[in-house]
């Protein structure tokens, strides 16, 4: 089953999902450059071998400012869970992410990942980042990254020095940086995030 | 009479405040093949960094002309489409970027700034499977992410892949042949002797004399302290090997 996608802006994003036993819940959000945006999702995994992924990605510019809270809660054991937000913040853009994975006593045997990656693109862009871990039980699978980092130099060298110029080495970049959650949008979408990065430069 | 295709008159070069070229003349005319050896920290890297537009290596003195253009006040992505490349000693991995359409972007690149359109696709696969051919780099090679997960020997046969595709006019090979055994050094050789042409030349970078015994050099320049201490034929390269740089 594909994931079901949301523009923010117009689509709206659920604001609390509850999953029952062996529910599943796919999602993959998009925020485009333009207006200011708050994602926020409290994701309730009440019933054994429920399963929720959320992925997503932001392109914030100019003085835009974007808001995304996770908050996935596994309360019944055997639930998966897996979330991943990329995103870039240029011009002054700001952009927070928090994510919580929340695992209760008895909510054994739980699997759950987050991962969250995002890129300044300029000097005046700010990020800030958040990832939590709650764990109650004991035996469970559980993990969270968290990465603001700027775009590599070194590449951006060797694009340039094979012919390909500085702002198309940086667009390519981003494309790369982006693949792992633009890759799965239908490709017409994932055409239209690869265009709004001309929007992202500084 | 040759045309010169590079000139380097007194080059002074450094990094961070630290001047490592101290002064370098070189000229390499059309079709001739430059052979560069010296000690680790001769100045080797700092020279193919600095003619290649590298940011954070700054020039002091001096001056480079690349077919009668001041290459110094170019931008690294516009010496790439006057024609020189750099075969780097540290390949990059650029993860999520494909290499044919790391290589459809260069190539696109030029055109442009050469006011011509995008080389037709058709075109694109016919020289992609040729170059790939010539590097003995298999179907999937061009679906691969640039340089990641490659084998040492497989980024330097990319690099040499990346030289054929862009058919530059000067090509430096900075270390291509370290580390590579018997049939990539080959892979090596051809692919630069597969180029060689009366109007390109090659500035070679190497601490053996293997690789450019099969090139034939016009020159071979021994690199010590930022200058150019000797300057012959392979018997410099011979010297190198029997004697080290000590003697130099």
């Amino acid at each position: 089953m594909a994931a079901k996608v949301y523009i923010a802006g117009r689509d709206e994003i659920p604001r609390k999902v509850s999953l029952g036993a062996g529910e599943e819940l796919d999602i993959l959000f998009v925020v485009f450059p333009g207006a200011d945006c708050s994602i926020e999702m409290d994701v309730d995994l009440r019933g054994p071998g429920a399963d929720a992924q959320i992925r997503g990605l932001y392109l914030a510019a100019g003085n835009q400012k974007v808001d995304i809270a996770l908050d996935v809660r596994h309360s019944a054991g055997g639930c998966h869970s897996r979330q991943l937000v990329k995103g870039i913040a240029s011009g002054s853009a700001r952009a927070s992410f928090y994510g919580r994975i929340y695992v209760a006593q008895d909510a054994q045997k739980t699997k759950a990942y987050q991962e969250n990656h995002n890129i300044l693109a300029s000097d005046k862009a700010r990020i800030d980042t958040k990832p939590q871990l709650e764990i109650y039980a004991d035996d469970v699978e559980c993990s969270h990254g968290a990465t603001i980092g700027r775009l590599n130099e070194d590449e951006q060298f060797y694009m340039r020095s094979r012919g390909i110029p500085e702002a198309e080495a940086r667009v390519l970049q981003m494309i790369s940086f982006l693949a792992p959650v633009a890759g799965l949008l239908p490709e017409e979408l994932a055409n239209q995030v690869y265009e709004s990065l001309s929007q992202c430069q500084d | 009479m040759e045309k010169v295709l590079l000139k380097i008159e007194n080059l002074h070069a450094g990094i961070a405040g630290k001047e490592i070229l101290k002064g370098i003349d070189l000229t390499i005319n059309e079709g001739e093949v430059h052979a560069l050896m010296g000690p680790n920290g001769a100045g080797k890297s700092t020279l193919s960094a600095v003619l290649t537009g590298r940011p954070d290596f700054v020039v002091t003195e001096g001056s480079v002309t690349f077919r009668g253009r001041d290459l110094l006040a170019m931008a690294p992505e516009e010496r790439a489409w006057a024609g020189l490349f750099l075969s780097f000693q540290y390949p990059v991995e650029i993860p999520g970027v494909s290499i044919s359409n790391f290589m459809k972007s260069a190539i696109n690149a030029k055109r442009k700034a050469q006011g011509l359109k995008d080389i037709a696709p058709g075109d694109y696969l016919r020289l992609l499977k040729e170059k790939m051919a010539m590097v003995k780099m298999k179907g999937e090679f061009a679906k691969r992410e640039v340089n990641v997960g490659f084998s040492g020997g497989e980024k330097k046969r990319n690099e040499i892949f990346q030289m054929a595709m862009l058919k530059p006019v000067l090509s430096i090979l900075d270390e291509t042949d370290s580390g590579l055994d018997v049939d990539a050094l080959k892979i090596v050789s051809d692919g630069v002797n597969a180029l060689r042409s009366p109007q390109t030349g090659f500035i070679v970078i190497t601490h053996y004399p293997s690789l450019l015994e099969s090139m034939n050099p016009d020159a071979v320049h021994v690199l010590k302290n930022g200058r150019i201490a000797c300057t012959g034929g392979m018997e410099v390269a011979q010297k190198v090997q029997t004697d080290g740089f000590e003697s130099f």
